[in-house]
């Protein structure tokens, strides 16, 4: 328990509650919208950046983009239906 | 008047045999042309025929990263210090090689294969099959990247990460297994789930714990599993809880009963507050092994014990005016990285490290991107004296790191 009290435990815990509630500030602006109402170009722009820049769709022919849809969403765990909107946008 | 007539007559008579004549030239060039088109159009149609897509569709992506490395590390023992200097082009531990084979079959198989060439061997980053079986369920089986916490599924590639060098201590497990996972929407927010069944991780003799590349040891299975939770509709925020459970000891000897519970927490934050994007990412994990009484190196005779347990984190920070105007200006981003590694203590294997890394990337496109990274690492050493150790050394290490990565 000891652990759990000590100064940088303190730190670390306040930072993290801070970031938390900027994180609720931030997206209680955002509209919330279901995935079925969006189109390719907003799911394409809010999922591919969680790990990496968005890629634009000349970088790949659309052949490659339904075999690249397929490792990303069993990598990113994206849902059919974003997997669906985002390729046929990059496919464009 | 006869004279006339007659220059008439002879005049429609080269007038028609002249329109004869132009006619059936044309009819034959006409016919010439339709021909050389059918011609062509035939070529065209077997080119056509030879590059339609089919049902499956092979391609060859992958990654590679190279960099210069300097780095200064000062040793102090009591009141003696020793300080090494090193710099190193083609910077071996951060050097890789990874071609990455996506062989896709209809939309239901997918083939991933990644060798890769990285500290100066070449390995499987992984290899599977996966079978995409409805919307939200993707069945997998081969040499896995277990899903146990989100760095090494997603962060880690040197394209992706914001550092030259990875956080210490949350190297990947990958083993050979069956997974299953999937995402799906509950409202306007989603979730995820990845549950894996894999060989299992490996406790060796001095009590650490082996989890990538490694042969079965025992008839145990190891169960790893990620939730996943994006709590807004943007998918901006993502949470993630992990855990990691099984027998690691070997069959049929004095550990076989041992177990080793792992449990991970993971969060990423990107939010565009324009012109600037933000990105922070974190993970804790914990390793905790059951009591077990291990050889003691100094007299292999005996045997002794420790608290095996090990606790690894971090959290970064990235910003980037992706959305300037400014064409030169958009392409820098700025970063800091925190990082804790805590070994078990009067072990062999004690240390507590904490590190400090900063980082100014330059991004020539979405995909290749040039990095200086300084990293700073500050490693007590908590072993035991009974063991052999030298407990109380401190050794800080200082690297700045010039890498480039592309992915292809």
């Amino acid at each position: 328990m000891k652990y759990l009290y000590n100064k940088k435990t303190t730190i670390s815990t306040a930072f993290l509650i801070m970031i938390g509630l900027n994180i609720v500030i931030l997206n209680s602006c955002a509209v919330s919208q279901k995935i079925a109402t969006k189109s390719g170009v907003q799911l394409w722009s809010e999922n591919c950046q969680r790990c990496h820049n968005t890629p634009p769709p000349s970088t790949f022919s659309p052949e490659k983009w339904e075999t690249i849809g397929l490792h990303m969403q069993s990598r990113a765990l994206l849902t059919e239906t974003e997997k669906e909107k985002i390729v046929a946008f990059l496919k464009q | 008047m006869k004279f006339i007539t007659k220059q008439i007559r002879q005049l429609l008579i080269f007038c028609l045999l002249f329109v004869f004549l132009t006619d059936s030239m044309a009819q034959q060039t006409a016919n010439a042309v339709d021909s050389a088109l059918l011609d062509r159009i035939n070529v065209l149609e077997k080119q056509a025929a030879y590059t339609k897509p089919g049902e499956d569709h092979f391609m060859v992506v992958g990654l590679a990263t190279f960099g210069f490395v300097s780095n200064k590390t000062t040793t102090t023992i009591a009141a003696s210090r020793e300080v090494t200097k090193t710099n190193s082009l083609a910077d071996a531990d951060h050097y890789e090689f990874s071609p990455m084979f996506l062989w896709r079959h209809g939309n239901k198989f997918l083939l991933e294969f990644e060798p890769s060439f990285s500290k100066n061997q070449l390995g499987v980053n992984w290899a599977a099959i996966s079978y995409f079986v409805v919307p939200g369920l993707i069945l997998r089986g081969g040499y896995l990247v277990l899903p146990f916490g989100t760095y090494n599924k997603r962060l880690g590639a040197g394209w992706i990460n914001k550092f030259a060098s990875d956080p210490e201590g949350v190297a990947g497990a990958t083993d050979y297994g069956v997974e299953a996972e999937g995402g799906f929407q509950a409202g306007s927010m989603k979730w995820s789930y990845d549950i894996a069944i894999s060989n299992g991780m490996q406790l060796l003799p001095d009590g650490t714990m082996q989890n990538a590349g490694i042969t079965d040891n025992n008839r145990n299975r190891t169960i790893t599993g990620r939730i996943g939770w994006l709590p807004f509709s943007n998918s901006s925020l993502e949470l993630g809880a992990s855990v990691m459970t099984g027998k690691v000891g070997d069959a049929s000897s004095k550990t076989e009963n041992i177990s080793a519970n792992l449990y991970a927490l993971d969060m990423n934050l990107v939010e565009n507050i324009k012109p600037f994007q933000l990105n922070i990412k974190g993970q804790f994990s914990t390793t905790n092994v059951d009591h077990a009484d291990y050889i003691n190196p100094t007299d292999t005779t005996k045997t002794y014990s420790f608290n095996n347990r090990t606790h690894t984190s971090y959290i970064m920070a990235a910003l980037r005016p992706m959305f300037s105007n400014n064409k030169v200006i958009k392409n820098f981003e700025v970063a800091a990285r925190y990082g804790n590694y805590t070994s078990p203590a009067n072990s062999l294997l004690g240390t507590k490290d904490n590190s400090l890394a900063l980082g100014l990337n330059y991004w020539l496109n979405w995909r290749t991107v040039v990095r200086f990274t300084y990293e700073g690492i500050k490693a007590t050493n908590t072993t035991s004296i009974n063991t052999g150790g030298t407990p109380g050394v401190v050794t800080q290490s200082n690297s700045m790191y010039l890498q480039f990565s592309i992915q292809l």
